[in-house]
């Protein structure tokens, strides 16, 4: 599989096609299995009537109603359409539209500057934030132009943001890339020589 | 009156000569496409050729250009649509592989006259064995896994590595422990990432050892799974972790279980986990995407020791915001070494450092080299295809 990465004979991708194809058979079979456990998961919650056991109906309800629907006639189905735009992908925006939230109250403890790093954390926070939004320039221009300067660095804000995203935040995330790159490489060596094998359950 | 009629016709005559002239020479200025070349594409599975020209001037008259390939009977007939102008390359991919084929370029102009190109030679596609734009590619893996593999093997005459502390994995033991005092679960959560994942497999690893503390203490570990094939192997590595432990009796099946394979479902199915049972510790160990800060501040809200670890780079600020302690990048996949202390899976962790020296000393040389104004390194690994 390796090698097949760098020939592109037809031959060696009909090797790779053809080994990821017989992957692909097992997702089916284990989706089939992994209903099932979902399913006597439920039950169960159901039989023990542990905390909030009565929700466990809505999924057996929500299994049910998108397995009558969708089954005999198919995802382009109104009705399963419907059921996808209307219910699920709301639902999914909701969760979605959470993260502005969470991300306010992990801002509010990671910036709060309580020694040297937390400061300058906080500066260059304040930094980006500003330079992504209009009134950044707007600030940085009613600043500057009581300077020397004032041709010389106009739109200063989204300048000074993308000179940190562009190197000090790029290096960074290219360091850490390349140590990841670095540690596939040797888990995979691991793992092909048998040297790693706690995945597997059993050794070490 | 005769003389002027004669006058007249000659006039006229004259205007539609050097009108004649003029268009004709327009016509006669463009000329045909130069240097059309067929060739086997390069690099390729043998389904292609390519056919090349030279670019023409903006006002030389020339609007696009249509392809003509032989056929069978030694006619030329168009393939494809007409193409723009300020192309000079067409790559054929509709051809019978094994058989030779001939092209014509020919320039449309303005008025819709055409001027076909010299026919070019016969070309027959071949698949290459070997990408040579990958050469690169090949040669960094080369070097990097011989390092690797070399390390292991001297590894196993149990020679001591240094491996330096890692606190988030120091952390598992403490963690675990304090669930089991407080008589709570712990929650691991693998993340979004297939079987095939290696995140994936770094965070299995770890779940491994998790699973033998956790059959130790008798306490609970919860696992909900998003993906289907991942929870059959994670089924099967807890248990036989269990087993490894002598403590079969305290596995319980239902504890790993499929929630959903979709993404915010997926967080809101584990967030309402945290909500209701309030784990004691919670690991949030695999590939993430938008939903990490989501569970990470879940379990911050709810006072769970958090340990996190992931490859996703976009997400680690959010971890190491929320998550008491956070597993960067490769210490994630230096977690089954650093807590097994295995010498040869050790020894692949020095190999790995020897990995990062060469890059290291690659950038410094190759910038030396771009200040003296050399650039062939630059170039070199700038041609990565």
């Amino acid at each position: 599989m390796l090698l097949t990465q760098f020939s592109p004979h037809s031959l060696s991708q009909g090797i790779y096609e053809e080994v990821l194809n017989w992957a692909r058979i097992i997702t089916p079979f284990a989706l089939v299995f992994s209903t099932i456990t979902l399913l006597q998961t439920h039950i169960t919650r159901i039989r023990r009537q542990t905390e909030h056991w009565q929700y466990s109906f809505l999924v057996f309800a929500g299994i049910a109603i998108m397995v009558v629907v969708g089954i005999p006639f198919g995802p382009q189905n109104p009705v399963f359409e419907w059921l996808f735009n209307n219910v699920q992908l709301p639902m999914d925006a909701t969760m979605f539209s959470l993260l502005a939230f969470f991300i306010a109250s992990a801002a509010y403890r990671a910036f709060r500057a309580r020694n040297l790093e937390a400061s300058l954390l906080l500066i260059t926070a304040v930094i980006v934030m500003l330079g992504n939004v209009p009134v950044g320039d707007l600030i940085w221009n009613k600043l500057i132009s009581l300077t020397p300067w004032a041709d010389t660095y106009p739109d200063g804000s989204s300048w000074m943001k993308q000179w940190i995203l562009d190197n000090p935040n790029l290096s960074a995330r290219r360091g850490i890339i390349l140590g990841v790159s670095l540690g596939v490489i040797s888990q995979s060596i691991r793992i092909i020589l048998g040297i790693e094998r706690s995945y597997l359950g059993g050794g070490d | 009156m005769t003389y002027n009629k004669t006058i007249l016709y000659i006039v006229a005559c004259t205007i539609l000569f050097l009108y004649g002239t003029i268009a004709f020479s327009q016509e006669s200025e463009t000329s045909p496409p130069s240097n059309v070349t067929a060739m086997d594409t390069p690099n390729d599975d043998g389904s292609s050729i390519t056919v090349t020209w030279d670019t023409v001037a903006e006002d030389s008259g020339i609007v696009g250009y249509k392809i003509l390939r032989n056929t069978d009977a030694g006619e030329f007939e168009e393939i494809g649509e007409q193409l723009e102008a300020n192309v000079s390359e067409y790559k054929d991919k509709d051809i019978i592989k094994g058989k030779e084929h001939a092209y014509i370029v020919r320039a449309i102009t303005e008025t819709e006259a055409s001027v076909d190109s010299l026919q070019t030679g016969a070309v027959r596609a071949t698949g290459q064995w070997f990408h040579s734009g990958k050469i690169q590619l090949f040669i960094a893996m080369i070097i990097f896994c011989g390092a690797i593999l070399g390390s292991i093997y001297l590894s196993r005459n149990n020679q001591e590595v240094f491996v330096r502390r890692i606190p988030g994995l120091e952390a598992v033991d403490e963690a675990i422990g304090r669930a089991t005092e407080m008589g709570r679960s712990i929650l691991y959560v693998l993340g979004l990432g297939g079987v095939s994942g290696p995140a994936t497999i770094a965070s299995m690893t770890i779940l491994g050892q998790v699973a033998r503390r956790t059959a130790d203490y008798e306490t609970t570990l919860r696992v909900p799974c998003n993906d289907p094939i991942v929870l059959n192997v994670v089924r099967e590595m807890v248990k036989a972790s269990y087993l490894d432990e002598g403590r079969p009796d305290a596995y319980s099946e239902e504890d790993i279980f499929f929630l959903t394979d979709s993404q915010f479902a997926y967080a809101a199915g584990v967030d309402g986990m945290m909500l209701r049972e309030k784990p004691a510790a919670i690991f949030l160990q695999g590939t993430f995407y938008a939903e990490s800060l989501i569970l990470a501040e879940t379990g911050n809200s709810i006072g769970a020791i958090q340990i996190a670890g992931t490859d996703s780079e976009h997400q680690l600020p959010f971890l190491i915001t929320a998550c008491d302690y956070t597993l960067i990048g490769e210490e994630l996949y230096a977690a089954s070494a650093y807590l097994s202390k295995e010498p040869m899976q050790l020894g692949s962790l020095r190999g790995q450092d020897w990995g990062k020296v060469l890059i290291f000393l690659t950038i410094v040389f190759g910038v030396f080299l771009e200040l003296i104004g050399v650039n062939w390194i630059t170039t070199f690994l700038q041609r990565v295809s």
